[in-house]
């Protein structure tokens, strides 16, 4: 039988629990074969070589969103992110450890504050995703209304968004996003791609809700197209995109309001 | 117990994306330069003497690199602008969707017919 490949690997530690103030770099080696994802190696060291190890997971198939981490300074899902990847420049077969340089550094999501090991507050994330109500808003379909008809939808009113709708919330795009590391009041690329996504279906009726929040300054003018949030992304969503679509959507809803006389953001257009 | 990590004045340097953001962010220096000198063209329009000099200016070797430099930048940025026009205003008839590439291919005939016509300008339907 064959010896697994292995190489090493810094881990970015942090327990406050402990004293640390800030984190510090764990090189710990690790066997590795063709398929072995980021998130296996977590799991190889949380159960071989330090049970303390702190990370998110929980479906290890790119949907819940949960494992987002910076992958040599990139954000990336630990579960869709492979080793072969980063050794394999050096030659498949070779053990990476004679050489102690590490394949791969994994840190916590950048941007956020970070609470213990690869372990980041979402709070910011989140209370911007609730501020551009994600959700769709149709005040005659309410349950005090149980005679409203029921939605229909055509497949071209569905493919207007449905490419937004594929956001699993991992926050991947947030690290990648210097105006929001800058700028954490930012709304932020997904939430602002999921506000775009309810604009555009066609059983919504709260687009003048939102608006009122990506029309401010903290809304989608924070973004100056740098579009890494969309190379990051791995649902293939284009957060960029939307955003930038957002931007058209406000200086209508901004030109709107400036014929009617009313206050910004409030336009129903 | 927490920390915030901080971004610092050199985050762009950290990736080769927020290189390139920045190059084309970076490309309206040598265009303003390009600016400056077409307005001091206008203004040294009021008499024969400074139109002369701005002429001697233009013909100047060190004038020409930086005009060179803000057409590479202009094109540069045209190159990069083109291919987000898509992804920002998606053009949609009906049911169809048209491709980004064509409309980024639209947009480089557009650059073309209009050098085109300025080119016949400036050299008085010659060419």
């Amino acid at each position: 039988m064959t010896q697994p490949r292995t190489c090493y690997v810094d881990i970015s530690r942090y327990d406050p629990e402990r004293g640390d103030q800030y984190p510090t770099m764990q090189r710990v080696q690790v066997p590795y074969d063709d398929s072995t994802s980021v998130l296996d190696v977590l799991q190889y060291v949380k159960e071989q070589v330090d049970s303390s190890l702190s990370y998110r997971w929980s479906c290890r198939m790119a949907i819940c969103g949960s494992c987002g981490v910076m992958v040599n300074g990139i954000p990336k899902l630990g579960c869709k992110d492979f080793v072969r990847d980063y050794v394999a420049h050096k030659g498949v077969g070779r053990d990476h450890a004679a050489n102690d340089a590490p394949a791969l550094t994994i840190e916590p999501l950048a941007h956020f504050t970070g609470e213990r090991d690869l372990v980041v507050n979402m709070d910011e994330f989140l209370t911007h995703l609730e501020a551009v109500k994600p959700y769709i808003i149709d005040p005659a379909s309410r349950p005090n209304n149980p005679s409203a008809a029921t939605h229909s939808q055509t497949p071209a009113q569905l493919a207007r968004y449905q490419q937004f709708a594929n956001c699993i919330n991992c926050g991947l795009c947030y690290a990648a996003c210097p105006q929001f590391g800058l700028n954490p009041e930012f709304v932020g690329p997904a939430a602002i791609a999921l506000a775009h996504r309810y604009n555009l279906d066609s059983r919504d009726h709260g687009k003048h809700e939102r608006m009122q929040v990506l029309n401010t300054h903290d809304g989608v003018w924070s973004c100056t197209f740098v579009g890494f949030c969309s190379d990051v992304c791995p649902k293939g969503v284009d957060p960029a995109a939307a955003v930038n679509q957002g931007k058209v959507e406000s200086a209508k809803s901004m030109l709107i309001q400036l014929f009617k006389g009313s206050s910004i953001g409030d336009s129903r257009s | 117990m927490s920390y915030k990590p901080e971004l610092t004045g050199r985050w762009w340097l950290k990736h080769g994306h927020f290189k390139r953001y920045m190059l084309r962010e970076a490309t309206v220096i040598p265009l303003v330069f390009l600016l400056c000198s077409l307005l001091a063209g206008v203004f040294s329009l009021q008499d024969v003497e400074r139109f002369s000099q701005w002429q001697a200016y233009m013909a100047h070797p060190l004038v020409i690199i930086g005009h060179t430099v803000a057409l590479g930048a202009a094109l540069y940025h045209a190159a990069t602008f083109f291919v987000l026009f898509p992804r920002v205003m998606p053009i949609r008839i009906a049911n169809y969707t048209l491709p980004a590439r064509l409309m980024v291919a639209g947009q480089w005939a557009a650059v073309l017919a209009v050098a085109l016509l300025c080119l016949w300008l400036v050299t008085g339907g010659r060419v």
